[in-house]
């Protein structure tokens, strides 16, 4: 056996080592094909959970139609946000579709992530969907305050809604055959049912998130709002004081201990489990745990959208799920193909009949799918009234963070109403006026 | 003698001065060739992302040059010092119960148990909650402490102690003390073995001289094993208030950094700032000033305590 020396020893398992670690990037160079018309295979960033489970079950039925294999990459919802954003930063080509929450549509707008859907692909409206749905799709948005910096830019499509999620109202219909009509009505049945181990009414306090999504609604309701069209912060207006106070103080009387630490899980195990009367709910938690085998309510509760306020209204809150094409995507027309097929109404009523929650009008008031979908005429007149999205604005996850954490430290009484949201909207002012807004 | 001076080598006419220098000088560079793919990968990941931190500080998101501006912001952001707050409260609580525990069980086992077979099925116990990933630490915890169905809540009112639900997750004083708790749990028993493993070190002789001079339980621990263990404590201190500034998991599972901010620690502020709000720049910002600040402080605390063994 031949010796050699030391030198020559490292230089060979350099030269080995650079050999080995470049194989898969040569093997991948030379079986992808970026001019390909037709892909074998479409890969989706998607939100692990009830939103993208339909999904995964209608991919085989689009590998038999089309040849074309659909690789659902799942994040955990904190993820997937970040992992998209620093996706796009890098304009990397890793997805050539994403599954997006409707908050997100502001920050991947701004930055310039997606490819517009309508004249790239030509995506047009259709009327049997709200036509909310392809607004919260649309950047800059077509209504309400526009970020400074996006302002006289033209308004493309960026996403389509396959996930037609808007947080709504259930009680328990076999206790009180009567709707409650208005939030004054909600607190009339939460003191005249509240009892022992039975609570009037449940709250989804938890800090920030949670306690921002069941507080916005009524907020809105009582005719408060985050900011003005203008941007003006008006966390702290007296419509918004007074939305907070009933929250906090008037339905707390009659709500769930530790209201401050309780998310949707435990809001939905309440209700299952027979132990309060009402509260708001999103589609996802009635078709996973208020409405799913083991609980004791099946068939109980009624959904109706948010109750009016003082304002004459009730606005549900939307948490569409959109699906965008990013910019750094090489199959972008075969991407768009795959949407334009999942919202014919054949196909998104497959998708509905395998879990997934319809934007289709016709779909949302069909008798059969209605009755194994109770929330679907709810849902029908929520889009229609229509409901409201969050703030269009990239620094959302900012001032929602500052938001629901006063609305947390008001449940949890650490301080009043009036205070925490104060404190809050001082926060948002600086905070909006850093990055360039006119607050 | 006269065997050993005649095995030493004979004297060379070569200065063996010279000679020597070579000899070190290849070793070293063998030293470094050895020691290049760890201080590379050092390099690639520490001091590369140090610096492009440091360098993200001072740039807006959009890359301009924006000086000492994201500084000045995340400085004065309420929310750093609540967290700051926070995470000392935190670091107040979980750091000398897990001392003391820790060092109480390695004391007792020390001394009790003679076993070989039953300590090893102490190791091994204590093992566990190292191992089991701090998420599902997080999901056990609120099954404990959570509002309606938390067992704690259910042995206390059968047992009597208690007729209302308490808010442990709810009451800041209280949220506090159950993220604490799941800490302490999870991290006591590395304090134990380590201190246990140190204690094996103390020599026998010196106890049994103690004891046959009639040495008390404390006076033995005091004047013989705590000299052995005091380098420990100072490892035990580095690398649990590094994983205090990295604690996330169950506190973002158990309360969400609520009620309002009180268990929001640093790490948990860091990452809505970095990546959720997706401030880069007060983010990095944020972390150079930890990173400064926590060097600093361990530079003090290796300097004025009296840990090393003399």
């Amino acid at each position: 056996m031949q010796r050699i020396s030391r030198r020559e020893f490292v230089k060979r398992t350099a030269v080995t080592g650079a050999a080995f670690t470049s194989l898969p990037a040569i093997l991948a160079a030379c079986g992808t094909s970026t001019t390909s018309n037709k892909p074998s295979s479409l890969t989706i960033a998607a939100v692990q959970g009830a939103e993208d489970g339909p999904l995964k079950k209608i991919a085989p039925i689009y590998k038999s139609q089309t040849g074309i294999t659909l690789n659902i990459d799942e994040f955990p919802y904190p993820d997937l946000y970040s992992k998209l954003v620093t996706t796009f930063q890098a304009n990397g080509s890793s997805y050539d579709l994403c599954m997006m929450d409707d908050p997100w549509m502001p920050k991947f707008g701004t930055m310039g992530a997606l490819q517009p859907l309508d004249s790239n692909f030509g995506f047009t409206r259709d009327s049997d969907i709200p036509a909310v749905v392809y607004d919260v799709g649309t950047w800059p948005p077509p209504s309400g305050p526009v970020p400074p910096s996006e302002q006289g830019k033209t308004k493309h499509l960026y996403g389509i809604t396959i996930v037609g999620n808007v947080e709504m109202f259930m009680y328990r219909k076999d206790i009180a055959s009567t709707p409650p009509a208005s939030w004054d009505d909600v607190l009339a049945n939460a003191k005249q049912y509240n009892k022992s181990n039975f609570y009037g009414y449940v709250i989804r306090g938890l800090a920030t998130n949670p306690a921002s999504s069941d507080s916005l609604p009524i907020l809105w309701s009582f005719g408060g709002n985050v900011f003005d069209d203008n941007w003006k912060v008006m966390l702290d207006s007296t419509e918004s004081i007074d939305a907070i106070t009933f929250l906090t103080s008037r339905l707390k009387a009659y709500a769930e201990p530790g209201a401050a630490s309780t998310d949707a899980a435990d809001r939905d195990r309440l209700i299952a489990i027979g132990q309060a009367f009402q509260s708001t709910t999103w589609p996802a938690e009635v078709t996973g745990v208020v409405e799913a085998t083991g609980s004791t309510v099946i068939g109980k509760m009624g959904y109706i959208p948010i109750p009016q306020g003082p304002s004459g209204k009730g606005i549900g809150m939307m948490g569409n799920w959109l699906l965008g094409i990013p910019k750094g995507s090489k199959n972008g027309s075969a991407a768009a193909d795959f949407v334009k097929w999942l919202i014919t109404p054949a196909n998104m009523r497959t998708y509905v009949q395998n879990g997934g929650i319809p934007t289709r009008t016709s779909l949302l008031n069909d008798a059969t799918l209605a009755s194994t979908n109770p929330y679907f005429p709810a849902l029908a007149k929520s889009l229609a009234s229509p409901p409201n999205w969050r703030p269009r604005t990239d620094q959302w996850n900012a001032v929602e963070t500052a938001y629901g954490t006063a609305v947390n430290q008001a449940v949890a009484g650490l301080k009043s109403p009036k205070d925490a949201l104060t404190a809050a909207a001082a926060t948002v002012r600086t905070l909006m006026q850093q990055a360039g807004y006119p607050s | 003698m006269s065997r050993l001076v005649a095995e030493l080598p004979a004297p060379t006419t070569q200065n063996p001065v010279r000679a020597g220098r070579r000899r070190r000088s290849r070793q070293e560079r063998l030293a470094y060739k050895i020691l290049l793919p760890a201080l590379g990968t050092v390099v690639v990941i520490v001091t590369i992302p140090f610096i492009l931190a440091v360098v993200q500080s001072i740039q807006a998101d959009d890359g301009t040059w924006v000086g000492l501006q994201n500084y000045a912001r995340a400085l004065s952001n309420p929310g750093f010092y609540d967290a700051l707050r926070a995470t000392g409260l935190y670091a107040v609580i979980v750091l000398p119960a897990e001392i003391v525990l820790g060092l109480g069980f390695a004391l007792l086992v020390h001394r009790t148990v003679q076993s070989p077979g039953l300590r090893a099925t102490l190791y091994i116990l204590a093992v566990v909650p190292l191992v089991v990933p701090p998420v599902a630490v997080g999901v056990v915890a609120r099954l404990i402490y959570a509002p309606g169905y938390g067992v704690l809540n259910v042995i206390l009112e059968r047992l009597g102690i208690i007729h209302q639900e308490i808010e442990w997750l709810s009451v800041p004083a209280l949220a506090m003390f159950s993220v604490a708790s799941v800490d302490i749990w999870q991290w006591t028993p590395f304090v134990y073995l380590v201190l246990f493993a140190g204690l094996q070190t103390v020599p026998k002789e010196s106890v049994e001289a103690a004891q046959v001079d009639g040495a008390t339980w404390w006076t033995q621990f005091v004047y013989i094993e705590l000299h052995y263990l005091r380098p420990l404590f100072l490892l035990i201190l580095f690398f649990r208030a590094a994983d205090i500034l990295r604690v996330f998991d169950h506190i973002f599972i158990l309360t969400g950094g609520g009620p309002g901010t009180t268990t929001q620690l640093l790490s948990l502020y860091l990452y809505r700032v970095e990546f959720r709000f997706f401030q880069t720049g007060q983010g990095s910002a944020l972390a150079v000033v930890v990173l400064v600040s926590i060097s600093l402080l361990y530079t003090l605390v290796t300097r004025l305590l009296p840990l090393e063994r003399t």
